[in-house]
């Protein structure tokens, strides 16, 4: 009778308490671990298992010899000069679209980002064409080793860069610049006011930018540029030991949740602000002509890449017929690849935004959820892959793996800790008193959701969902190794004609992509416009932020 | 009452109806709903859960040449093809890869390879299953698995692809150590990165053929030249045509598409003369997967692609140059009545592999 006393005490100490919702959010918080740490769980309980067994050289890989240190050593140096490069074209460009095309910014940024879903290994092609152009002219121009690979890796990367720079300048208070520009010039404003302000944001951008450069072996290597993802893949290779992979992966791993958290650090001090796609200056802003001219350069860096590749894509398709029928012999492809873009968004964007409630958390809690996000972050694709096949293929998931869901999956553990970063900096931005006031005053909870959460939310997860769907489309490594048997992304397929040299059909996929992108951007933003219609508040609005 | 347990779930419940009404579950509930929809729609064509008689091929052969086998494969056999492609941009290591990963429990039948390095490792890691093929019987024995793992058939040599607007035909190349001769700057030559794919493979029959010391010594000497390293075959292959190279080293496929698309470009097969050491002949291999989930289909797919006019239809769509049995239509783009191959059993070439990546990634990956 007392052992029952107890019992009850306790479930009406720890229980009574608990809502539906908070229940709902732990779910989410569990699933959110559950799918993006199983690749690592799965890797740990290989190694485990091969430790046990004594079947693997388990020391070897933390001895980090004077080559392997030096490939670490190039690939932090590639990573930084590339996003170092990436968050000062972005910044000037940002700054550039507030003074030539205010009005129509958020249109360039989404046509930028179409560009994106491009994989990088396409960019790499296309330009290497281009450096063999000059160097025929310039033979001293170099065609291989670490500046072309630089300079590629930062034009495949650079419609991110410039979209991150710009949503880092819209987090400054607009207030705080318009009440400076009254007393100072309007340079002294942006180096004073806006630069220092918009730091964190850029440092978290950086870290994004450093992160995606650090892991990516595909683009120095068509360069014979050496990075340590590479001497982990050839590990891979020459082993298949997944174990001893993953154990060459940890320094570039610690290297990378090192950046993150720095740039984590910076954006716990983010200024709020509710909307990332309003203008930041009331009228244009004047700039010196040695800032204007920096612009112009910037600017002509995004137009040269558009056009060369534009001009190299459509000049390889070279007809409507060449593009309509490598689409339509791709269709199969073509429909199963959105469909996991899409998967990735709906099943992302619910889990990453109460991990993003978490990471807001003071003390261990929030610390915990930052270490959930970031851990997998820096583990190169194809062993996400393995350690995805170890955690899912046994019997008692038969009906998950090898089914269709697990290219989807794979794209989840990848990329839903960008999404939960993302949303993150949107909750900062958000001031908790709508929240409040929304819980009170609001007649019905669908009314509170469609009129003030989602609204205010909208930004961070169109963003979310822009960068969700650009990374799931180029994704190749760990989808080739979980692709259920029978269906092929739209990647793989291009891939494929590579190998083969049908230059045309790997054109008109990429221009499909893009397009397919762009298009799905224009409906996200059209919603967004729907959501804000009854506020009154377009969103391309160049006002204050006073909504 | 109050003082049950049942008390207190029935008020966790009401206060879950009371969330439900109130609550911000709305848009997770239109989450879920949305993929439990899409799940169903299409969980029904997961090969888990479809019950018709089918087969799951992994292949590491290009796309382009497989996809047409499989389609009459199933118009002949009424078998179902599931394929699972590799790409050479993963060094098409992925699916050998996955094969190890599922071991434990095996989704693949079949694994059709481009080379036969990989299928000797999946032997050596029980992976695969013996079976003697009866339509495999006229191939010569030199491309079998002794034991019946695994059995191999017409494949790609390696050769030169050269760029004839760089190079005179008195200035071709004729033997890998060709690349050592001070007449070629070492960046007018490429190979792809030698610890992957047919690359790898070629320098494991060196270090097998040639010993350890002297495989090494020649690839870095290669390295130190200055010799242009690159992303795969094919990309040696675009960068000869294009011109940025005068010279490289790559598979028949690869030069054979080339010259099909009408580059500038020629083929030289190396080291053919007497006292040469051949070139190396890479056959295609299938194997059957132990503990598959469609072993009958399996055999009939591996009767298939072994039979003769499979391997016609492929000699003539450009994937195999070099037949394993008398094929009497003539080869596109190579002569390849009188080659002289490499004197080297693929055996020993798998036991080159080690060594061989070991050395190769500490020379040039750094």
């Amino acid at each position: 009778m007392r052992e029952m006393n107890r019992s009850q005490h306790f479930i009406r100490k720890y229980f009574s308490g608990i809502s539906l919702s908070t229940v709902i959010h732990i779910a989410a918080i569990i699933i959110f671990f559950w799918l993006v740490f199983s690749p690592v769980i799965g890797l740990i309980a290989e190694a485990i298992r091969t430790s046990l067994s004594g079947s693997s050289d388990l020391i070897s890989p933390f001895n980090l010899s004077g080559r392997r240190i030096g490939l670490l050593f190039s690939s932090i140096s590639l990573a930084t000069l590339v996003a170092t490069a990436g968050i000062l074209v972005g910044t000037l460009v940002a700054t550039f679209l507030w003074r030539k095309f205010r009005s129509f910014a958020p249109v360039i940024l989404l046509l930028l980002l179409a560009l994106a879903g491009i994989p990088p290994y396409i960019h790499a092609l296309t330009w290497l064409d281009v450096f063999a152009a000059i160097h025929a002219y310039f033979p001293l121009f170099p065609v291989s080793g670490w500046l072309p690979s630089a300079w590629v890796d930062l034009m495949a990367l650079l419609p991110i860069a410039i979209f991150l720079c710009w949503v880092a300048f819209a987090s400054v208070d607009v207030r705080l610049i318009e009440a400076a520009r009254v007393f100072r010039p309007d340079m002294t404003v942006f180096y004073r006011i806006i630069l220092p302000l918009a730091a964190p944001a850029l440092g978290a951008a950086f870290g994004f930018l450093f992160l995606i450069c650090c892991t990516d072996y595909s683009v120095p290597s068509l360069f014979g540029a050496d990075i340590y993802a590479l001497d982990i893949f050839a590990r891979f290779s020459a082993t298949g030991s997944a174990t001893q992979a993953f154990l060459y992966a940890v320094p570039l791993l610690l290297v990378t949740i090192i950046v993150i958290f720095l740039s984590r650090s910076g954006i716990r001090t983010l200024a709020q602000t509710p909307n990332w796609l309003s203008d930041r200056w009331g009228n244009p802003p004047v700039f010196p002509w040695y800032y204007r001219l920096l612009q112009g350069i910037a600017a002509g860096i995004v137009i040269l890449q558009i056009l060369v590749l534009f001009s190299g894509l459509i000049l390889s398709t070279s007809t409507l017929g060449t593009f309509f029928g490598s689409v339509f012999r791709s269709s199969d492809e073509l429909v199963y690849t959105l469909l996991i873009a899409a998967s990735v968004i709906l099943v992302s964007l619910p889990l990453a935004i109460a991990v993003a409630g978490e990471m807001k958390k003071p003390g261990i809690r929030g610390s915990f959820a930052w270490c959930i996000a970031l851990a997998p972050l820096a583990i190169p694709a194809p062993l996400i892959g393995i350690g995805m096949i170890t955690f899912w293929n046994n019997p008692s998931l038969a009906a998950v793996y090898p089914g269709i869901l697990m290219p989807v999956f794979a794209a989840v553990a990848r990329f839903a800790p960008f999404a939960a970063i993302i949303l993150y900096v949107q909750m900062r931005f958000i001031d908790p008193a709508f929240f409040e006031a929304a819980e009170i005053f609001s007649r019905s909870p669908w009314k509170k959701w469609s009129r003030v959460r989602l609204p205010l939310l909208a930004p961070g997860l169109l963003v979310s969902a822009g960068i969700l769907a650009t990374l799931s489309l180029a994704e190749l490594g760990a989808t080739l190794i979980v692709a259920p048997p029978g269906h092929t992304t739209m990647t793989i397929r291009i891939y494929n004609y590579i190998h083969y040299g049908a230059s045309g059909e790997v054109a008109g996929l990429c221009l499909a992509i893009t397009l397919l992108t762009l298009a799905a951007g224009i409906c996200a933003i059209a919603a967004l416009q729907w959501l804000y219609r009854r506020s009154g508040n377009m969103v391309f609005y160049c006002g204050s932020d006073g909504e | 009452m109050p003082d049950t347990i049942f008390y207190q779930i029935t008020c966790f419940l009401e206060n879950a109806k009371r969330m439900a009404r109130t609550a911000e579950v709305v848009p997770f509930v239109i989450v879920v709903i949305l993929i439990i929809t899409l799940a169903i729609v299409f969980l029904p064509r997961s090969p888990a859960t479809q019950m018709s008689r089918e087969v799951i091929v992994y292949t590491s052969v290009d796309q382009v040449y497989s996809e047409p086998v499989f389609h009459e494969f199933e118009n002949q056999t009424g078998i179902k093809v599931l394929p699972v492609y590799d790409v050479e941009a993963t060094k098409t290591t992925g699916l050998v890869n996955r094969l190890i990963a599922e071991k434990n429990r095996p989704q693949a039948d079949v694994f059709w390879s481009a080379e036969f390095g990989q299928t000797i490792l999946l032997k050596n890691q029980n992976i695969l299953s013996p079976y003697m093929t009866p339509s495999g019987s006229d191939i010569p024995r030199q491309y079998k698995d002794p034991e019946g793992y695994w059995t191999g058939f017409g494949g790609r040599a390696r050769v030169f692809i050269i760029n004839t607007d760089r190079l005179t035909t008195d200035q071709y190349p004729h033997s890998i150590y060709d690349m050592l001769d001070s007449e070629y700057t070492g960046n007018s030559m490429g190979i792809a990165y030698p610890m992957f794919g047919t690359t790898s493979t070629q320098a494991a029959a060196l270090y097998s053929l040639l010993g350890t010391e002297k495989a090494k010594s020649f690839y870095t000497r290669l390295y130190e030249r200055g010799v242009r390293v690159v992303d795969g075959n094919s990309v040696v292959r675009d960068l000869v045509a294009s011109g940025q190279l005068s010279f490289g080293l790559t598979d028949t496929d690869d030069a054979c598409g080339a010259i099909e698309r009408g580059d500038h470009v020629a083929i030289v097969i190396p080291d053919q003369q007497d006292s040469d050491i051949g070139t190396l002949f890479i056959p295609d291999t299938v194997a059957l997967i132990a503990g598959s989930p469609h072993p009958d289909e399996g055999k009939v797919f591996i009767d298939y692609v072994l039979s003769r006019p499979t391997e016609e239809s492929l000699f003539l769509a450009g994937w195999l140059q070099i037949p394993s049995r008398n094929i009497s239509v003539p080869a596109p783009c190579i002569n390849n009545t009188a080659i002289k191959l490499m004197n080297v059993s693929y055996q020993d070439v798998y036991l080159g592999f080690e060594p061989a990546r070991k050395d190769l990634i500490e020379i040039f990956i750094r």
